[in-house]
């Protein structure tokens, strides 16, 4: 018999694992609802404790990367929001900064604000998603199952009802383009921003209350799924799956982009590294989202938001050659974008574009995270390293 | 240290260590595949880049030579670019290129960053490019039994696939 730590080095046979046992072999997925998607995990089984998990991706494959070679700059935008369905807002950003950084374009100031007030309530959405989902996951263990489910989506459609009210669509927005942006807000927008902000931080209050004085809800994160710092770092796991190993880094703080150079951002770690952890540091970072929401929505300054003049062709937007990669901190982590200009359409399309998800490197270090726990413990896991399948795929 | 600092090092880590002569403007450095893993164990062990952030490969045709003159005519090639990330502030990025023509194949980095194992899976399944000591380069995206690699330049995007292989 193997030690747990021996046993975590994934590219090792089955026979080296445990070579007595009579281990089972338990498909978890592709189509499992705690994947939140489509993903499948062999999970090797000695009685109820998995020795080895060996998982699959691709079900959701699009060829996304493949596409945006073939479409302009312009057209990518909504194309790019179906990667990362939960945030879209941070999908069409990413790739909106690395064209201006190659083409130069300097966004204006109001643009900015838009981007950072459109980043953060989209990451107050994301993790209220992801906190529903996770009550799902954990079923009775916050009150039933679904009715935390039920009280995060009421809170999350309030904030896709203030981004409907600005884009017109609730979901695959594209209301970004290269150089700023192309939905201007109101002053309506701020009133009602203002409101359902208010709301939300005392709604999350509640569900702090629903965790802290559970028993089951403790019982079954505390301890579980131990991710080690150095671990994640090496994994390229970045955003608060790192921060609750107590890696302290956030790119919103360490490399600022958008108006967060100016902005105070506070940065939560935890050292456990477990699933109680990582769902400590994400409530944390959605009470520093309405703080930073509230902070700036009353200081947008005037001005335009389209930094450069708008062309009527779908090719006026042009990259030369050269390469790039830009970033920001998406609620999972960096998400990325790196392309190399000069294809298609006379340089109108990516030669290569790349987007890093980080959704793809949390869902790698479930070789190393799953041995060891119980298969029910693999639910609560994959439920707190919060992998997007089409993120993951693409 | 600011980020410009933080360049500015990697920049003189390049030129003294790597000999690499200039770096072209709006473009990553470009070295020589035999410095690949050192670089990338230099910049991890000595100058603390713990974060694997990315790897990107790309295909590029040879080009044509329009004037028949035998100038400037590169032969077929896949382009890897690396990067890796300091944790914490300035959360600075060093990243570059290495160039190898279609049947070499580049080292890996999974011996200095577990995360290259995904990566580098897909990108020899998009592109094709094979990492040499990879303990696993099985396909990531793509069925196993796929044919060609789909982010080539010479897979057309309306490739036809039979839906019953």
């Amino acid at each position: 018999m193997l030690t747990r730590a021996a046993r975590v080095d994934p590219h090792l046979d089955l026979e080296t694992y445990d070579p007595g046992a009579d281990l089972m072999a338990l498909n978890l997925g592709p189509q499992h609802p705690s994947t939140h998607g489509v993903f499948r995990i062999k999970l090797y089984l000695d009685g109820e404790i998995i020795v080895k998990a060996v998982p699959y991706a691709g079900y959701l494959h699009r060829g996304v990367e493949k596409l945006c070679e073939e479409l302009t700059f312009i057209q990518i935008i909504p194309v790019v929001d179906k990667n990362d369905y939960v945030s879209p807002m941070m999908n069409e950003q990413a790739i909106a900064m690395t064209c201006e950084a190659m083409l130069n374009i300097e966004v204006p100031r109001r643009a900015l604000y838009m981007r950072t007030i459109f980043a953060e309530l989209q990451r107050l959405a994301s993790h209220l998603l992801w906190l529903g989902t996770f009550g799902m996951d954990l079923g009775g263990a916050m009150g039933g199952g679904a009715s935390l489910f039920m009280h995060c989506f009421r809170e999350r459609e309030t904030i896709l009802a203030l981004f409907e009210e600005v884009t017109g669509c609730r979901f695959h927005y594209n209301t970004h383009a290269v150089g700023g942006n192309r939905h201007d807000i109101t002053s309506k927008f701020s009133r009602d921003t203002k409101t359902t902000i208010e709301v939300i931080e005392k709604r999350i209050e509640e569900y702090v209350q629903i965790f802290s004085s559970n028993r089951i809800y403790r019982d079954r994160t505390q301890g579980v799924g131990v991710l080690d710092g150095d671990l994640a770092v090496s994994l390229g796991i970045t955003g608060p799956l790192a921060r609750a190993s107590g890696v302290d880094h956030d790119l919103r703080r360490d490399a600022p982009y958008h108006i967060y150079g100016e902005l105070d951002v506070n940065v939560f770690t935890e050292s456990a590294g477990d699933c109680f952890a990582r769902t400590l540091v994400r409530l944390n970072e959605m009470r520093e989202s309405i703080r930073i929401v509230r902070e700036i929505i009353d200081s947008v300054p005037e001005g335009p938001i389209l930094g450069m003049r708008p062309g009527k062709s779908p090719t006026h937007i042009k990259i030369g050659a050269g390469q790039h990669y830009t970033c920001l901190e998406s609620p999972r982590g960096e998400l990325g974008t790196y392309i190399i200009g000069g294809g298609d359409n006379r340089g109108a399309s990516a030669y290569r574009l790349k987007i890093r998800s980080p959704s793809l490197h949390a869902a790698s270090c479930i070789p190393y995270v799953f041995p060891g726990h119980t298969v029910s413990d693999a639910i609560a896991i994959l439920g707190t390293l919060d992998p997007i399948m089409g993120e993951v795929d693409r | 240290m600011t980020g410009h600092e933080a360049q500015e090092q990697f920049v003189a880590l390049l030129r003294e260590r790597f000999g690499v002569a200039e770096i072209p403007d709006g473009n990553y450095p470009l070295i020589d595949a035999r410095h690949h893993f050192e670089l990338a164990r230099v910049l991890k062990e000595e100058f603390d880049y713990r974060i694997y952030s990315f790897v990107v490969a790309s295909h590029h045709l040879a080009t044509a030579d329009a004037n028949n003159d035998g100038a400037d005519v590169e032969a077929a090639h896949y382009e890897v670019a690396t990067g890796v990330r300091c944790v914490g502030a300035p959360a600075h990025l060093a990243s570059w290129r290495v160039r190898i023509e279609l049947d070499r194949a580049i080292p890996t980095l999974f011996p200095l960053f577990a995360g290259a194992d995904w990566q580098e899976r897909e990108q020899y399944d998009l592109v094709g490019v094979r990492f040499d000591g990879h303990p696993d380069l099985r396909r990531l995206m793509m069925p196993e039994d796929w044919e060609g690699h789909p982010l080539r330049k010479d897979y057309a995007i309306d490739t036809a696939c039979s839906p019953w292989r």
